[in-house]
């Protein structure tokens, strides 16, 4: 036997007890692990469609820091691509919206032909013809959604459209994205002449100094615009912020919770053994001992209650990640970082639940503990 | 050990579970503790053990005085062995877990810790009960696990605090053989606290407390305690 055989003990004295708390904890956890690893893939699928597109730079309007920003001039393009750095601009529009029966989807309008497409692969059908317009192409998880293949008709707005073409993207947001040649989109949503991203490409071994050029420009002569590196974007999103900002809140939420729950449960235990903590401390226990003993059984419990909610945050992310609310917009980044996280919290938690209940155990007094009924 | 002037006072004084009382107990000597409920018998052991602080007075082990010792738990895990009227095991570990408690205070490893536990559990005769949970045990083979776990430690001193009470005739004749075997096998000095003057007897030497005093003191003759 040893000192842990005594702690396990006590967790298994009364199962029901220890089985509901490792629930309570688990399903903090849980959240913790599910809104976590759903913010963080929000974040990822951007980055990585930035990636995908070989954008080294974004121009957005600061003024608006929304998740689809303002729209402005697409003239603005012309200017900075006659920056020598800069080796091709392509402006573009996005929006949400709902299309046919299906839930919100991406629509983008991409300046056509231009950089931006050359990283889709055509799975069926062709790229719009260029000068014919109500032409578009979908995502293969679009396309799925929708229930569209080549040749069929989209309603759009109050346009039809035609479907030209079915592709695949490296990134997530693309595949689960319907794109139009850019007049089209600023057709169908009435902002002609406008975008609201423009996407620098600059020439290869040049990245640095053309960032630095175009970035002069707009502190020079365009007050309000920034232009932000490919990585940044996608933390800057107004939506990634939101996202991450509500997983740290429910984080807290789940510790404090799970913090209470862990100190309600092993404070219980320790009453109801007030006359076995005398009888510990009478046969020669030291103070540290006895604490230390409540505070192992309060990080087993923990810990245990941490592994569970990995295991629901896990499940709870899969079944997520299959409604039509989700599907084709965002996959959840389960890194081993994030485990690691999640069982840090669990630790956490059962250190500050159970330091109260430990330190009142450590101060009984031997002679009226063991007076105790 | 030696006990001068012991006051002890509960609810701000207006009990008074002891009113100055002297005693002295040898290395290896017997002594019984009797006298009426309340009289403060309970009150003296938890002091000589160390488990509560007098009001006034002092208590010495081996020329130390105990309210100056700062490592008490220490004191009581390697210096005194307990035994209570109502065994006080812990209900969650085995005959032998329960033997071995007092052993994690005092190092030694997981293997050493078993064999002593068992060779205790063998000299009280439950080497037929080792695994056993103490609800699956007699009231008298829960005595005979605390008395093995008392002396896990080799204690120098072993206090009981009324050990027969909760046991039938045979049982507690067996119970306080087993001390008195203890006491003469190690030379372990032994406090009885027991209203049962058939105790008191058999272990020699007695006290008689009345109201938190030691009024008298009694040599029983011939005590199977002495030496």
């Amino acid at each position: 036997m040893t000192f842990l055989t005594v702690a396990w003990k006590n967790l298994m004295r009364r199962p029901t007890r220890t089985i509901l708390t490792l629930g309570g904890i688990g399903v903090g956890i849980a959240a913790v692990v599910a809104l976590t690893s759903l913010a963080r893939g929000f974040e990822q699928v951007w980055r990585n469609a930035y990636e995908a597109r070989g954008t080294d730079l974004v121009i957005t309007k600061t003024t608006s820091r929304s998740p689809l920003p303002s729209p402005f001039d697409a003239g603005l393009g012309v200017e900075f691509a006659a920056i020598p750095e800069v080796e091709a601009v392509a402006g573009l529009m996005s929006d949400l919206m709902g299309i046919e029966e299906s839930p919100t989807m991406l629509v983008f309008g991409w300046d056509y032909p231009g950089f931006l497409w050359d990283h889709l692969k055509l799975r069926q059908g062709a790229w719009p013809r260029a000068g014919v317009s109500n032409q578009l192409v979908l995502g293969s998880l679009a396309a799925e959604t929708l229930g569209k293949k080549v040749g069929d008709v989209v309603q759009i707005e109050f346009d039809e459209f035609q479907v030209a073409g079915i592709f695949d993207s490296p990134a997530l947001v693309e595949n689960g994205a319907v794109i139009m040649p850019l007049p089209d989109m600023q057709r169908v949503t009435d902002r002609a002449g406008k975008v609201n991203f423009l996407n620098l490409r600059m020439h290869a071994n040049q990245r640095e100094a053309g960032i630095a050029a175009v970035r002069a420009r707009l502190q020079e002569r365009h007050r309000g615009y920034s232009a932000l590196e490919a990585g940044e974007v996608a933390g800057r999103n107004t939506g990634v912020e939101v996202a991450r900002g509500m997983s740290w809140a429910t984080s807290w939420i789940a510790l404090v919770v799970g913090a209470f729950g862990v100190a309600n449960t092993v404070l219980m235990s320790v009453f109801e053994r007030t006359r076995e903590i005398g009888i510990l401390l009478a046969i020669g226990w030291k103070r540290r001992r006895v604490m230390a003993m409540i505070l192992i059984e309060s990080v087993a419990l923990s810990l245990l209650g941490g592994v569970c909610g990995i295991v629901g945050g896990l499940v709870t992310v899969k079944i997520l990640e299959q409604t039509a609310m989700l599907h084709g917009k965002l996959e959840a980044d389960l890194g081993p970082g994030l485990f690691g996280m999640a069982l840090m919290v669990a630790l956490g938690l059962g250190v500050a639940g159970g330091l109260y209940p430990a330190w009142r155990a450590s101060r009984l007094q031997p002679g009226e503990a063991l007076r105790a009924e | 050990m030696q006990v001068r002037g012991v006051t002890r006072l509960f609810d701000e004084g207006r009990v008074e579970a002891l009113r100055g009382v002297d005693l002295d107990i040898a290395e290896g000597e017997t002594l019984a503790v009797i006298g009426p409920s309340g009289c403060g018998k309970s009150t003296l052991l938890q002091m000589l053990g160390a488990l509560d602080q007098p009001t006034a007075g002092e208590v010495r082990f081996a020329g130390r005085s105990l309210s100056g010792m700062r490592d008490l738990a220490g004191f009581r895990a390697r210096e005194i062995g307990f035994i209570f009227q109502s065994f006080h095991l812990i209900p969650t570990l085995t005959a032998l877990e329960n033997v071995q408690v007092p052993m994690l205070e005092c190092g030694g490893t997981r293997a050493s810790r078993r064999k002593r536990g068992e060779e205790l559990l063998a000299s009280v005769g439950l080497t037929e009960r080792l695994n056993h949970l103490p609800s699956k045990l007699s009231g008298g083979e829960r005595q005979r696990v605390a008395v093995a776990r008392s002396l896990a430690n080799r204690p120098r001193l072993l206090l009981a605090d009324e050990p027969t009470g909760n046991l039938d005739t045979t049982n507690a004749t067996r119970i306080i053989d087993l001390l008195l075997e203890v006491h003469r096998e190690f030379g372990t000095a032994l406090v009885v606290v027991t209203h049962d003057p058939g105790v008191a007897v058999r272990v020699g030497r007695a006290v008689r407390m009345k109201d938190g005093r030691v009024i008298l003191e009694l040599e029983t003759a011939p005590g199977e305690g002495g030496r």
